[in-house]
């Protein structure tokens, strides 16, 4: 009997860990540069930004959405950095850890070698977008969001 | 004091002795009759005591054979009820064992709870832009706001006046 207990003890402590553990798990973060712009046969929109098809469309205005640069990053320890960079643009940013409200980043945009536009966010569950400048016809957006 | 009725069958049975039998007899109405009567008692007494002597058993073995398996068949009776009940009563250690068991399993049910509700009250954090500035020498009249709409569920920081760039730069 003695057995039993401490064998559904160990499985009721591994159980918690284990869930605890998972519970907190590393999470993906997309970060992409997209060309948002008007035109007369918009190609579909890429699966990444599904979920907010919508919103930039109401609130930019534009009919097609490419992705001309992207990252995916898995965060374990909420402190690290990557880059989401196209032929022209680059998107660096620093997780400088994690609160239990997101992310704490540091994002800097750069235009070739020069800081375009830099700034700090906390990123939750809900998308970050963020206006770039008009290039061409259509206009740059930074897109970031907890995947 | 005794009674004619309790009088009446000791001198039935020839206990009164002395005055006491001299003064019964003489309470008696009819003393004829009354020695009649004490005649064909004590006959009746000797006929019973000659017909009810002991008689011997023809089947004694096979008797007492069903004698005994009544009584061990009504043992196993009484003591059934003994033995079904006993189990219901749970020692100590078992029922530590089953305390044990509802406390792991309420203790599974409240985490696994508890880390489903985690997710909901996440999702309404808001993603939020603390500071953002501009390259002056890259948007010299540039101007930066910021949107938090909980209805498009997206953070939106809005810049105007960055310098217009040629459609090249829209190149992967």
């Amino acid at each position: 009997m003695h057995r039993r207990f401490y064998l559904l003890m160990g499985l009721m402590v591994a159980l918690i860990f284990g869930d605890a553990r998972a519970a907190g798990a590393s999470q993906m973060v997309w970060s992409g540069l997209v060309i948002a712009n008007n035109v007369a046969q918009p190609a579909e929109i890429p699966p990444e930004l599904n979920r907010i098809e919508g919103t930039l469309k109401t609130w930019f205005g534009y009919n097609q959405f490419k992705v001309i640069g992207q990252s995916r990053k898995t965060l374990v320890t909420g402190s690290e950095d990557w880059l989401a960079a196209s032929k022209y643009f680059s998107l660096h940013v620093d997780s400088k850890g994690e609160t239990p409200a997101g992310y704490l980043l540091n994002l800097k945009l750069f235009q070739e070698k020069s800081v375009l536009l830099e700034t700090e966010a906390k990123l939750g569950k809900k998308p970050l977008v963020i206006k770039g400048p008009q290039v061409g016809d259509g206009q740059l957006l930074l897109v970031l969001f907890v995947q | 004091m005794k009674t004619f009725e309790e009088k009446w069958t000791a001198w039935l049975d020839g206990e009164l002795t002395g005055d006491e039998l001299a003064e019964f007899e003489a309470s008696l109405p009819d003393k004829p009759a009354a020695e009649a009567e004490k005649r064909d008692a004590h006959k009746l007494g000797a006929f019973l005591k000659e017909q009810l002597q002991d008689r011997a058993m023809g089947n004694e073995e096979f008797f007492h054979h069903q004698l005994r398996e009544r009584m061990a068949a009504d043992a196993c009776a009484t003591n059934a009820p003994e033995q079904t009940t006993r189990p219901a009563l749970w020692p100590i250690g078992r029922l530590v064992w089953a305390g044990a068991v509802s406390l792991a399993i309420f203790c599974v049910c409240t985490f696994f709870v508890i880390r489903e509700k985690s997710p909901s009250d996440q999702s309404e954090y808001l993603t939020q832009v603390l500071n953002a500035r501009v390259d002056p020498a890259l948007g010299p009249n540039a101007t930066i706001s910021m949107f938090e709409s909980k209805e498009e569920k997206v953070t939106v920081l809005w810049t105007e006046g960055l310098q217009s760039l040629p459609s090249e730069y829209a190149t992967k």
